[in-house]
């Protein structure tokens, strides 16, 4: 089972600094992805997401824990190991404990994780990459396609034009462009075509892991599905896993086999998409889901949202919440008061 | 039920450097009162320009082709600028897209919920006095040649009676000012009781007592003024107390105290909020007339009556008549006026209908017509003739077009030749043209008949009037008159006071749901959330209290849960406030819980209209199916169905059935001809030849028919 996780993301952290404070976009993530599947990222703006996504693939220095590609740590933060320090040393100097060999051990993690932070391969990190959620503002209006999506391969040292060529060629017939849109430039299409060039940017890589930030969001309803599509065709024939950021629910669990939603910056549930859809634990999961607008009018007029009040619904005062298995590969964010609740309604 | 919007054939396009892009060919939409008609396609088909036009909002290089949107008895696509700032905001508003772009980063919440509200009452005040001025010079010009042709009228009297009633006007805007502004601090002192009452507890003493303060100073004024006789020694008193319990206000204790002596002055206050307003015209004449007759301390209505008997028997019924009887001259010589022009436009639209034109004469005939055009305007009536006044600059422009898209001379003319060629080859191609095309490339044929059109539509127009004004009735527009002119008296002093603004403002947030309204309302745009800002978009749109509002997409940058929220607001308020609107997105999840009837557009028209249960569970249109079946649901499982292609360019939009290209149910027909209108049932429309009797049976794609299935089963279900 080990083996086949591709991404393993531990104890994420990423604090921005605000002011005199920090602000937490992510506080203490942990999930994996596994090879060949598509797993999805939902919860409302703001809440960490596209950050989560931007840690992975290094676009941001994380603050703490560990990201592990196939099986070799490609980021690491020492935020963790610093504060374990600062606790030592408090304590060396309240209850005179002697606590060196400990600090030592730690600075050698230090250590350790800024080499791997540094020095990860970048042919691996290569074979993550992203597609952005703005088709228009991601793509370079003074660079033609051809520019655009082989930028990659020149940065890493393919001299060889006609190779080049070549394969920017097969990429966009492969997206579902033709040869001739090589030679122009981003303003010359649509929106689902520009979006399709950043598809072809990302594959040109020959990703292993792709990370789709809200793809469709800015694209028109006829234009998402074709975008979708695309997607799940390349997912079959390139073998790929694809981590799929989005906050429009129908869409996520159509395309995704596992979910985990997010609530500002805390993984409050991961199940797999079928499982979570029909058993949700987490209240938050609930109201998301409640708020889901369908096509259907008479659904729809019935609907009631419920409202997530976290300070009436949860108790945190004797025991802090952790990310817990309640049944087989169904996670939630809760303290053990409440993993036995919901052990129960899962039971039920 | 109602009918509150009217849309009739509408046909609008844009002018661009690559052609004119037609985004709106022929719809027709009705909107009723109380309900949402939601109007769904993609990016590109129309809908917003649709909205734009109804608000009078649209581009500068937009052309409105034909069609008129009727609101009200009126037509918004023929009114004056000057005219739709009465209704623009005032009777619709819209909430747009954007939530972010659409506020002003760098000014305080509070300042952009008033600002409109102050501004519009000091332009207001402004375009009244001039209006007033204009319009009674007008008249009085008018009147004194009417005498100087009937010898039963005397000039001299119609002098003095014009300054009479001048002077009555002034007189009465002077006693109105004198009301208002009493009559305002009255109500925003009791505004400001009654809110400070509710905070009073939350903050502490000394941050409250200020603001305390300045109401006590403010409930002086009122003492002072005009409404309160100065025998009113209860409100003195009580205002005593309030000033005395403020200054000794320290401790949260002492509060109930305050609070309690608060409302004693609020009471005091209210009543004057709810009072019928005097008739001050009629009341200025009555105290010229009779200066000793005393005026407070009777039942207004009562009073109201009895001054508006005197004034009209005593002065109105003789100045009526002498309007009537300016008007009468006025429209008499307009209409002289008007028949000639009407001759002469008809024999020298020959001058434009030439095969090959001559500039020299067009442009010496235009100066002839607008010349007489212009002399055959009523410029006293109220009803604006748009069709003459814009007649000068719509011909000149039609010339102006025309003539400089004839090259000159060879070299031109080879030049333009070749662009053209260019330019043809590549529309040929279907190749979207990158670098704009040169700028002289117009439609002459188009130029020329938009020249004979508004020669055209100007004498037709005048025929009818011509026609028409045998039957009018001078009385009933001389008394529409003399309303006018007190109306806009009327207009010059009614004031809106930054307190009264601010006191709507705090109400429109707690309405929207805001809270800590007080406190959000000196914030900046930056300091609120998505949703909330929003809700701040959502309360200026409501700030002028309109019956319409016209959503443009405005929960598309939202998320799931704030859009949910925000839907919910907008059908609250739709209930609370009897709102009719318009929804615009492109989303049908979100049309289904909001809308009672939907209109479908694509590239321009509307291809499918019905109710909501119709478009959702009897979709006929393919285009319909096919929005249907691109968007998954909780249960979709298998391929989405994708409408292939992109939508079509709208400067050559294409022959027959635009949707044809992407439609895997397209036959023969599509591509050649415009499927009508076809009607299912009274409320159910589509615009495919696959509802024509000799056409295939077909039918909608599985997705949809699975999705219908389930959705009926749920519903059996949940009956049982």
């Amino acid at each position: 089972m080990s083996d086949n996780v591709l991404l393993k993301v531990e104890h994420l952290k990423q604090y921005f600094k605000m002011g005199k404070g920090e602000l937490k976009a992510v506080d203490d993530v942990s999930f994996d992805i596994k090879k060949g599947e598509v797993f999805g990222l939902v919860g409302e703006s703001g809440c960490g997401k596209t950050t989560t996504g931007r840690s992975i693939i290094k676009l941001y220095d994380i603050t703490g824990g560990n990201v592990y590609f196939k099986g070799k740590r490609i980021a690491a933060g020492t935020r963790d190991f610093e504060d374990k320090i600062k606790d030592l040393k408090a304590d060396t100097k309240l209850n005179g404990k002697d606590h060196s060999a400990e600090i030592e051990d730690l600075k050698k993690q230090i250590a350790s994780a800024k080499y791997d932070h540094k020095h990860a391969d970048k042919k691996e990190v290569t074979q993550i990459q992203m597609i952005f959620q703005d088709p228009i503002a991601s793509l370079n209006p003074r660079m033609t396609v051809r520019e655009i999506i082989a930028e990659g391969l020149i940065i890493q040292g393919m001299k060889d034009k006609k190779l080049i060529d070549e394969k920017v060629y097969r990429v966009l017939e492969m997206v579902g462009l033709v040869r001739e849109h090589a030679g122009r430039y981003p303003h010359e299409f649509s929106g689902g075509q520009r979006q399709r060039i950043g598809i072809a940017r990302s594959i040109i890589m020959k990703p292993e892991l792709i990370i789709a930030d809200e793809p469709i969001s800015a694209l028109d309803v006829s234009i998402q599905a074709q975008v979708i599509n695309l997607l799940n065709e390349l997912r079959e024939n390139m073998d790929l896993t694809i981590m799929f950021i989005a906050h429009d629910l129908s869409v996520v669990k159509y395309f995704s086999d596992r979910i985990g939603v997010m609530y500002f910056g805390k993984m409050v549930e991961l199940a797999d998409s079928e499982e979570l859809f029909d058993h949700p634990l987490h209240p938050y999961t609930k109201s998301l889901l409640s708020a889901i607008p369908l096509p259907d009018p008479h659904y729809e007029k019935r609907r009631k949202r419920i409202v997530y009040k976290p300070e009436e619904v949860h108790d945190y005062s004797k025991e802090k919440p952790t990310l817990q298995q309640v049944k087989p590969g169904h996670f939630v964010y809760c303290n053990s008061a409440e993993l036995e609740n919901y052990k129960k309604e899962v039971r039920e | 039920m109602e009918r509150k919007i009217d849309v009739r054939n509408l046909r609008v396009s844009f002018r661009t450097n690559n052609g004119t892009v037609k985004a709106v060919r022929g719809i027709n939409l009705q909107l009723n009162k109380g309900e949402t008609l939601a109007v769904v396609g993609e990016s590109g088909s129309g809908k917003s320009v649709t909205a734009r036009a109804m608000l009078g909002i649209l581009a500068p290089n937009s052309i409105v082709e034909s069609g008129e949107i009727l609101y009200d008895g009126k037509d918004l696509l023929k009114m004056s600028e000057e005219e739709f700032h009465d209704y623009r905001g005032n009777r619709i508003s819209m909430i747009f897209q954007d939530p972010m772009s659409s506020l002003n980063p760098i000014m305080k919440i509070g300042k952009q919920l008033t600002e409109a509200m102050i501004l519009n009452g000091k332009a207001n005040q402004r375009t009244a006095k001039k209006e007033f001025n204009t319009r009674f010079k007008l008249l009085k010009d008018a009147m004194l040649k009417a005498a100087e042709e009937n010898k039963s009228l005397s000039a001299e009297t119609i002098q003095s009676k014009m300054e009479e009633f001048k002077k009555i006007s002034d007189k009465g805007i002077e006693l109105t000012r004198a009301y208002y502004k009493a009559l305002n601090s009255a109500k925003e002192c009791a505004n400001e009781l009654a809110m400070y009452i509710t905070d009073i507890k939350k903050d502490e003493p000394k941050n409250i007592k200020d603001e305390l303060k300045e109401t006590g100073a403010k409930a002086k004024q009122v003492f002072h003024a005009y409404v309160i006789s100065k025998e009113n020694t209860t409100y003195e008193k009580k205002l005593q107390n309030y000033l005395t319990k403020i200054t000794s206000y320290n401790n949260i204790e002492q509060a109930d105290a305050l609070i309690s002596s608060m409302k004693e002055l609020r009471e005091e206050l209210e009543p004057f909020a709810s009072t019928v307003e005097p008739d001050f015209l009629a009341m200025a004449y009555y105290q010229s007339k009779k200066p000793a007759a005393r005026v407070t301390g009777v039942d207004i209505n009562k009073l109201n009556k009895e001054m508006r008997d005197f004034f009209e028997k005593d002065f109105l019924k003789d100045f009526t008549s002498l309007v009537a009887e300016g008007i009468r001259y006025s429209d008499r010589r307009a209409s002289e006026a008007k028949k000639e022009t009407t001759k002469k436009l008809k024999d020298s639209i020959q001058v434009y209908e030439k095969k090959t034109l001559d500039q020299k004469e067009c442009e010496e005939t235009a100066a002839e017509l607008t010349k007489l055009v212009e002399n055959s305007v009523d410029r006293l009536a109220l009803k604006k003739d748009n069709l003459a006044y814009v007649f000068d600059s719509s011909l000149h422009s039609a010339i102006k077009t025309y003539f400089e898209g004839i090259p000159k001379n060879q070299k031109e003319e080879q030049r333009f030749a070749a662009d053209t060629e260019k330019y043809n080859k590549a529309v040929a191609k279907g190749k979207d043209i990158g670098k704009p095309i040169p700028a002289l490339i117009v439609d002459l044929e188009l130029a020329h008949e938009n020249m004979i059109l508004t020669v055209k539509r100007l004498y037709e127009a005048y025929d009818k009037e011509i026609s028409g004004s045998a039957k009018k009735d001078y009385k009933v527009l001389a008394q529409e008159m003399i309303e006018h002119l007190y109306i806009q008296a009327h207009k010059i002093v009614h004031k809106i006071t930054k307190g009264m603004a601010k006191y709507h403002a705090i109400e429109l947030m707690q309405e929207v749901g805001i809270p800590e309204a007080r406190k959000r309302y000196k914030q900046y745009p930056f300091e609120f959330s998505g949703g909330m800002r929003q809700r701040i978009v959502i309360a200026i749109a409501l700030a002028a209290n309109p019956d319409i509002l016209i959503c443009d997409e405005p929960t598309t940058a939202l998320d799931v849960t704030i859009q949910s929220q925000i839907l919910e607001l907008i059908n609250r308020l739709k209930v609370e406030r009897q709102l009719s609107i318009i929804f615009i997105t492109h989303d049908l999840g979100v049309v289904a819980n909001m809308a009672d009837r939907i209109a479908v557009m694509y590239a321009g028209k509307i291809v499918e209209y019905g109710t909501v249960d119709e478009i959702f569970y009897e979709p006929a249109h393919p285009y319909t199916w096919a929005l249907l079946s691109s968007m998954p649901d909780l249960d979709t499982k298998e391929k989405l169905e994708a409408i292939p292609g992109t939508p079509p360019n709208m400067i050559h939009p294409p022959k027959g059935d635009a949707f044809a290209a992407r439609n895997k149910y397209a036959m023969q027909i599509d591509f050649e001809e415009e499927p009508p209108l076809f009607k299912i049932t009274p409320t159910h429309f589509a615009a495919t030849w696959l509802l024509h009797p000799n056409a295939p049976k077909v039918k909608p794609p599985k997705i949809v028919t699975d999705r219908i299935e389930r959705m009926k089963k749920l519903e059996v279900a949940d009956s049982e």
